[in-house]
């Protein structure tokens, strides 16, 4: 069944790079903190929290077209490698495969907006199986933990499609901590991570933008 | 996921047939009321209370929703509990059916915690012997949890709440980790689909209703003199 | 710039949100503006352990009639005719003790017969019975302390004197089921609330709807505790008040 993906309407009054800079002053992010004084100007912030929008969406699209780009790099890497075997390199063909389809999907919806591909040094990760494992378990709670975090940022309709993603991400991850003989499910609720903590996340596992 | 896709589900995995015939059989029941039982309403997730008033600020199609969610909740949490007390499972499913259970169980919890007197009771459920033995258990775990992870992703666009939406989310995807564990340990592949596709409230609704696990609760209690020895 | 991004780091890092990935952020997300996540309505707790299943006892109710068989086959003895409802007109109450694939490989259920000899058991088509359900409770009747005695996850919680049979029409021992409470009915005889057991008399064969044991109240509570009945169990009409609030329809019975 295909994905429909949204929709998105061009945003003329924020472009990236003063997206960019807004983030950079600190404004947003720190829901506790009412205004920060910086480089002798106080930013309200306000101003600066969003609801749900189409020009929001596009921004927290960015985000997750990084994941997946990470995700596809990180797999079709590691199959390239050759040390996968048996189960191991079946997981990582399938989750291969979906994150190709995840990718083409966001980047489909971002259309000339869409950011470009990170740079990638995975390093260990894609040499060994454990190391491998470890890494695909981080990398999909990742995205479960960040894809989570955005739903309420949202937009319904973007929300449904991110909805339809995240929860193949988690089995993604379930399957390799079962193959790691790790227990599948430990947890029995998802912590959602922040995107500058997603970020973050991608930014230790090799992942520069 | 609809029904002829539910069904196909089930023919897919159902290697001895196990789960086919249990289908047969509910399909053969009557509808007869049996001697103390009352089948009105039995089977269906149509709740017969909607909220009329709110359980901690929530609106009322959140509470709704979150009544609907649970029904869910308790059908998973009754169905671990009652595999885990048969002591039919072993190995790695004996221990997911441990853990899993136990999540759902919390989910449970929870879910009463905030919803309290708005929250529906727990219907009774006749696993019909999928409780009792290992492969009809992972059989059956696979559905409920597939289940469990579309019927969360329907309902999440239509919350109000942001709080509600936010734990929705964190347990949707605990449910997409739940079934892949469980398709593991069946033998099929945990992830299928590069997407997974909701399931709306009304198909969610024909095949919990399909399987007949929900059932009217037994009346045990009788008028008239009692013919005791005495 | 580098100021900015390094306060930013700063502030975010100071303790918003538990995440054990909480590492150095990339500057250039262009992320800011986004809210953090709100609090979750539902706060999950710690996963919810089963306590042990030592003092579970699970009991069903006969769905459809049949026949109850020797060892799980049609083709072993049938040992007793089950119908869907017990003489007291209330669903026909069994407690499950195990299930096993049969040779026709549906799954069978050993269950507690409410037949004579006492302690019979026997197996049926698990299609047979309707929804499982457990108690933690255990009645424990001892007809030489004359006490009956209920327990919960193995705590005694209620106790108090009782009659049983006398020797002609002794009460029977053994292991039985609570399967139904009776109310509603004007007979001071049995006192407010009559529960139906699986025991039988074992002399009272010919006693209509079949010399079930019930344990209810008296209206002669003087004669308690002793060993004046037909078999029944008889507590004193306030302490069975007091045992129908804890003890639940399917709890074992053991009868010493």
């Amino acid at each position: 069944m295909r994905l429909t993906a949204p929709e998105v309407e061009h945003c003329e009054h924020a472009s990236e790079g003063s997206l960019s800079r807004r983030a950079l002053i600190g404004a947003g992010a720190l829901g506790a903190i009412a205004s920060v004084p910086l480089a002798g100007r106080v930013f309200r912030l306000g101003d600066a929290l969003g609801s749900p929008s189409k020009a929001q969406d596009v921004k927290i699209l960015q985000l997750v077209l990084q994941v997946e780009y990470t995700q596809v790099a990180f797999y079709s890497q590691a199959l390239a490698h050759g040390a996968l075997e048996g189960e191991l390199r079946d997981f990582a063909r399938t989750a291969l495969a979906h994150e190709r389809q995840h990718l083409a999907a966001v980047r489909n919806a971002l259309g000339a907006k869409a950011g470009g591909k990170p740079t990638f040094d995975f390093g260990a990760r894609i040499r060994s199986p454990k190391a491998f494992m470890r890494a695909a378990i981080d990398l999909e709670d990742t995205a479960v933990a960040g894809y989570n975090g955005q739903a309420a940022n949202l937009t319904k309709g973007t929300l449904a499609v991110a909805a339809e993603i995240v929860s193949v991400e988690a089995r993604h991850a379930a399957w390799v901590r079962a193959i790691a003989g790790e227990v599948a499910a430990p947890d029995a609720v998802d912590q959602p991570m922040s995107a500058q903590q997603a970020a973050a996340g991608l930014h230790a596992l090799g992942v520069s933008s | 996921m609809s029904t002829e896709s539910f069904d196909r589900f089930l023919t897919a995995v159902d290697r001895d047939g196990a789960l086919a015939e249990t289908r047969a059989r509910a399909e053969t029941t009557t509808r007869r009321g049996l001697l103390g039982w009352t089948l009105a309403g039995a089977g269906t997730l149509v709740l017969a209370r909607t909220a009329d008033a709110r359980a901690a600020g929530l609106s009322a199609s959140d509470v709704d929703i979150l009544n609907y969610a649970l029904v869910l909740e308790y059908l998973q949490s009754s169905f671990y509990t009652e595999a885990e007390r048969s002591g039919a499972l072993t190995g790695k499913t004996a221990t997911a059916a441990r853990v899993v259970g136990a999540t759902e169980r919390a989910h449970v919890k929870a879910f009463l915690d905030l919803l309290k007197s708005q929250a529906v009771k727990r219907p009774t459920f006749d696993f019909q012997g999928t409780t009792e033995q290992q492969r009809p258990f992972l059989k059956t775990a696979v559905a409920l949890e597939d289940l469990a992870v579309a019927a969360y992703k329907g309902q999440a666009p239509k919350l109000k709440s942001n709080a509600v939406l936010a734990a929705a989310v964190g347990i949707h995807s605990v449910e997409a980790r739940h079934a892949a564990w469980m398709r593991a340990l069946f033998g099929i592949t945990p992830a299928v689909n590069a997407f997974d596709k909701p399931a709306s409230r009304s198909s969610v609704n024909g095949i919990v209703t399909s399987t007949h696990f929900i059932v009217a609760k037994p009346k045990m209690r009788g008028r008239g003199k009692p013919s005791f020895t005495g | 710039m580098a100021l900015a991004a390094a306060a930013l780091a700063g502030l975010l890092s100071a303790g918003l949100g538990a995440s054990h990935r909480d590492k150095q952020m990339t500057a250039s997300t262009g992320l800011g503006g986004l809210r953090a996540s709100p609090t979750p309505a539902l706060r999950i707790g710690r996963p919810q352990r089963l306590s042990s299943g030592r003092y579970v006892s699970r009991w069903t109710v006969v769905r459809r009639p049949t026949l109850a068989h020797a060892r799980p086959s049609v083709r072993s003895a049938a040992v007793a005719e089950l119908a869907t409802s017990a003489p007291e007109g209330t669903p026909n109450l069994l407690t499950v003790l195990r299930a096993r694939p049969g040779a026709d490989r549906r799954l069978w259920v050993e269950v507690r017969l409410p037949t004579l000899p006492n302690g019979s058991v026997g197996w049926v088509p698990r299609q047979s019975l309707g929804p499982y359900q457990a108690v933690e409770t255990h009645l424990v009747v001892d007809r030489t302390r004359l006490r009956a005695s209920l327990y919960r996850a193995g705590r005694m919680v209620f106790s108090a004197p009782v009659g049983v049979g006398t020797d002609a029409w002794p009460t029977p021992a053994g292991e039985f089921t609570v399967r139904s409470q009776l109310t509603r009915y004007a007979s001071p005889f049995y006192g407010p609330i009559a529960f139906g057991t699986t025991a039988r008399s074992a002399v009272l064969t010919d006693w209509p709807d079949g010399g079930f044991v019930g344990i209810h109240g008296t209206n002669a509570p003087e004669l308690l505790p002793g060993h004046v009945s037909h078999g029944c169990i008889r507590l004193r009409n306030g302490d069975l008040l007091r045992l129908a609030r804890v003890m639940p329809i399917g709890t074992p019975v053991t009868i010493r």
